[in-house]
């Protein structure tokens, strides 16, 4: 044999090797997908720690675990499902939960709420994943929507935390300022975001708040109700405060108008917003003497304040192909040394499942826990008095008896109708009567319509 | 066998003659077979993908689960009452025509400077082709940046001249379009820059000299020299511009991905794209999928029947 071809017999020899070995190791691994929905680093960082750790423990399991954006999510499950390669874990809206567990397309998580003990969650929480006797939901982190505003500047103008829409348009009248006098308006009352999923949270929270419904037990859309219409009248009249454009903010954006100090109020704020306004706010203003949350008020038909919980669930996939070691990782996840280090990436948004966790000396002395806990009391207000449902669910039984929310929310039928209102100056009758005749349309489609 | 073959050699002969013509194929034969792997792909990768398209337009079916049922041309009478089909349709057409007339006039302009000697033109060349480069998401985010109404450099620049008193809302209503416009016209323009440059440089001087002798001016010049030299590339540039731009989903859906103004830019592509993805109706986005097709081929028919033959090409 020539030393050329003998250089090539060797080289050849060892890649076959690799490639055996590689591939037996790798196969020898049960590798579970795990999508959740934390892009921020610190989130994304500490899901790696609990993995790296849990890999340790299990080293017959590899965990891939992807951090997805929002929007890309219930596609990307959806398609997942439909080619019959679901990842083993992912993140969901509680609806896309609610719909797929009514197909019989999720496992239960019975295990999991065993391990953890189901006397150990908040009672709030099981609602959002349990479905007769079987939990196929088990949220992560629980985080309410919030008002958000200039506790500095409200001081001055002696403004109090609005009970009623109209005082909320009072308070935004107020705090739409020209600060330099130059006759134009420098900081404006509102802020809220303009994008499909924020004005859908939005409609269903001033529903709720104005004590009306979006669905009857026909499953027929109520847009045309009285209730409909007074929050678009509501509406109106708020993007009187608001920055010109704000249709074209997206959530992040908003939370640059309050910390950018365009903006006084945020009506969609979140717990996420405390870190970023001590990331990106003048450091003196980084407290609580400055941004503060009132409690959201309630409109003229209704008698309680309402907000959005942003509380997704862990959801595992029939046909994945490791159930078992998906369960396993997660018994790890919730382990209150592992839980914490995940909650304390956005301690003021992630509201801890477990009630161990909640009361630990941990949790409750970390540094912006004690900083901001207004922002947490008013959550934790909302959560103990049931004030608050995810997105589009107006009552618990929606989360069984509609199925079709997750159409509605993707369909953009609540927020043609609010900008058609708000933007194109059509009578809010009108533009409910085109939304009523386009959710109808879908939910015949869908096959849910009784009535 | 060997010892057959040794043994009995006449015999060997004739059976390869034999063999030999029975293998004998016919030219057209041959052809069939060199054509037919490629066939095959264009079947299984052009034609039953679009065959299917058509055949999903007739179903009510969902995205993702096997529920499907039969609806003849519901679909399609469906679209042609639904006004939002007709706005999108409209969007669509006004996205492309005025993205088409833009990049084409910028794109000869372009082409036409670079096309003339100065320092650092090969530089200039390089620059120019930049945004082509870019991918769509990057050049979106960007222009996102720039044009963000409240912290944007656009708005900056434009109230520190003084072009405007206030902040314009690039991302709302009303300037939604204008913003989708711009980012377009930036990110697609240096292909007609390329494709003209490149024929620019293969007119022959002598044209332009001869009509110098005749006394054409620059302007006479480029109406009667460099215009109708550039007529053939301009004809297939058009023509792919506007399938492009016509079919443009990635740039229109990133700038506001469903955000408030996005009603407001919602093209047939994207219109498609929600109807699929967002309300999970497979039958009515591959409806809309065939209609778009359909606008095309006709479009482009007319295109064809009205300069190809003057043209030759």
């Amino acid at each position: 044999m020539n030393p050329k071809k003998r250089y090539q017999v060797i080289i050849g020899s060892v890649c076959l090797f690799l490639l055996i070995v590689g591939g037996t190791s790798f196969a020898a691994k049960k590798v579970i997908n795990v999508w959740h929905t934390e892009t921020n680093p610190l989130s994304r960082k500490a899901i790696a720690n609990i993995v790296e750790r849990f890999e340790k423990l299990h080293p017959d399991i590899k965990v891939e675990a992807e951090a997805l954006a929002w929007g890309d999510l219930e596609g990307k499950i959806m398609a997942a499902l439909a080619a019959g390669s679901p990842p083993e874990l992912s993140h969901g809206q509680p609806i896309t939960c609610a719909a797929l567990q009514a197909k019989g397309l999720l496992l239960p998580l019975d295990d999991v709420v065993k391990h953890i003990g189901e006397d150990n969650i908040w009672d709030q929480i099981k609602k959002v994943g349990k479905y007769g006797d079987h939990y196929f939901g088990l949220v992560h982190a629980a985080g309410t929507s919030l008002l958000i505003y200039r506790k500095d500047l409200a001081n001055k103008k002696g403004l109090k935390n609005p009970k009623t829409w109209k005082d909320l348009l009072h308070n935004a009248k107020e705090l739409t300022m020209d600060t330099n006098g130059d006759g134009k308006t420098d900081i404006y009352g509102v802020t809220i975001p303009g994008d499909n999923l924020f004005i859908n949270i939005l409609l269903g929270e001033l529903t709720k708040a104005n004590g009306g419904i979006l669905f009857d037990d026909q499953n027929r859309p109520q847009f045309t109700s009285k209730c409909m219409i007074e929050i678009l009248e509501f509406t109106k009249e708020l993007t009187n405060y608001l920055p010109p454009g704000w249709e074209g903010h997206g959530y992040r954006e908003t939370f640059a108008n309050m910390y950018g100090q365009k903006a006084s109020m945020m009506y969609q704020g979140y717990g996420r917003g405390a870190s970023l306004i001590e990331q990106y706010a003048p450091k003196d203003m980084t407290n609580t003497d400055y941004f503060d949350v009132w409690v959201k008020p309630h409109g003229p038909s209704g008698t309680k304040p309402a907000a959005q919980v942003d509380e997704e669930p862990w959801m595992m996939f029939k046909g994945c192909k490791h159930p078992k070691e998906a369960i396993e990782f997660l018994k790890f996840f919730y382990q209150d040394d592992n839980y914490l280090e995940y909650i304390q990436t956005v301690p003021i948004h992630f509201f801890p499942v477990t009630k161990s966790l909640r009361k630990s000396k941990g949790y409750q002395e970390t540094p912006m826990i004690k900083k901001w806990k207004g922002w947490l009391d008013v959550q934790e207000h909302y959560l103990d008095n049931d004030l608050v449902k995810p997105t589009l669910v107006i009552d618990w039984k929606d989360m069984t008896t509609k199925p079709y929310l997750m159409e509605i929310l993707g369909s953009g039928i609540l927020k043609d109708m609010v900008m058609e209102v708000t933007k194109e100056n059509v009578p809010p009758r009108d533009a409910t009567r085109k939304a009523q005749k386009r959710a109808e349309e879908l939910i015949k489609d869908k096959g849910y319509a009784k009535w | 066998m060997a010892g057959a073959y040794e043994s009995a050699p006449g015999t060997l002969a004739c059976s390869n003659n034999e063999w030999d013509e029975k293998m004998k194929v016919s030219p057209q034969k041959t052809g069939i077979l060199l054509i037919t792997p490629s066939v095959f792909l264009i079947c299984a990768l052009l034609v039953y993908p679009v065959l299917y398209g058509v055949w999903l337009s007739f179903f009510k079916k969902h995205s993702f689960f096997p529920d499907q049922r039969f609806v003849g041309f519901a679909n399609y009478l469906y679209l042609m009452k639904d006004p939002e089909f007709w706005m999108s349709l409209w969007y669509g057409t006004y996205y492309s025509v005025s993205t088409i007339v833009l990049q084409i006039a910028l794109g000869v302009i372009a082409a036409l400077i670079l096309n003339e000697a100065f320092r650092g033109r090969n530089f200039v060349r390089g620059v120019v082709l930049f945004p082509y480069m870019i991918p769509t998401v990057v050049a979106v985010i960007l222009w996102k940046w720039l044009l963000n109404n409240q912290f944007g450099l656009v708005n900056y620049l434009l109230l520190a001249i003084g072009i405007v008193k206030d902040p314009l809302s690039w991302m709302g209503k009303d300037h939604i379009m204008a913003s989708l416009i711009i980012i377009s016209v930036w990110e697609f323009f240096p292909f007609v820059v390329l494709s003209v440059l490149a024929r620019l440089q293969t007119i022959p001087p002598v044209l332009y000299e001869a009509a110098k002798v005749d006394g054409a001016s620059p302007w006479g010049r480029f109406i009667h020299v460099t215009l109708p030299q550039l007529r053939n590339v301009l004809f297939v540039v058009i023509l792919l511009r506007s399938i492009w731009m016509f079919t443009k989903f990635d740039t229109v859906w990133l700038l506001t991905q469903g955000g408030g103004a996005e009603k407001y830019i919602r093209t047939l592509p994207v219109f498609a794209y929600m109807r699929t993805f967002m309300y999970y109706q497979a039958g009515l986005g591959s409806t809309l999928a065939v209609i778009m097709f359909g606008i095309l081929i006709a479009s482009t028919t007319i295109y064809f029947k009205m300069f190809r033959g003057e043209e030759g090409i």
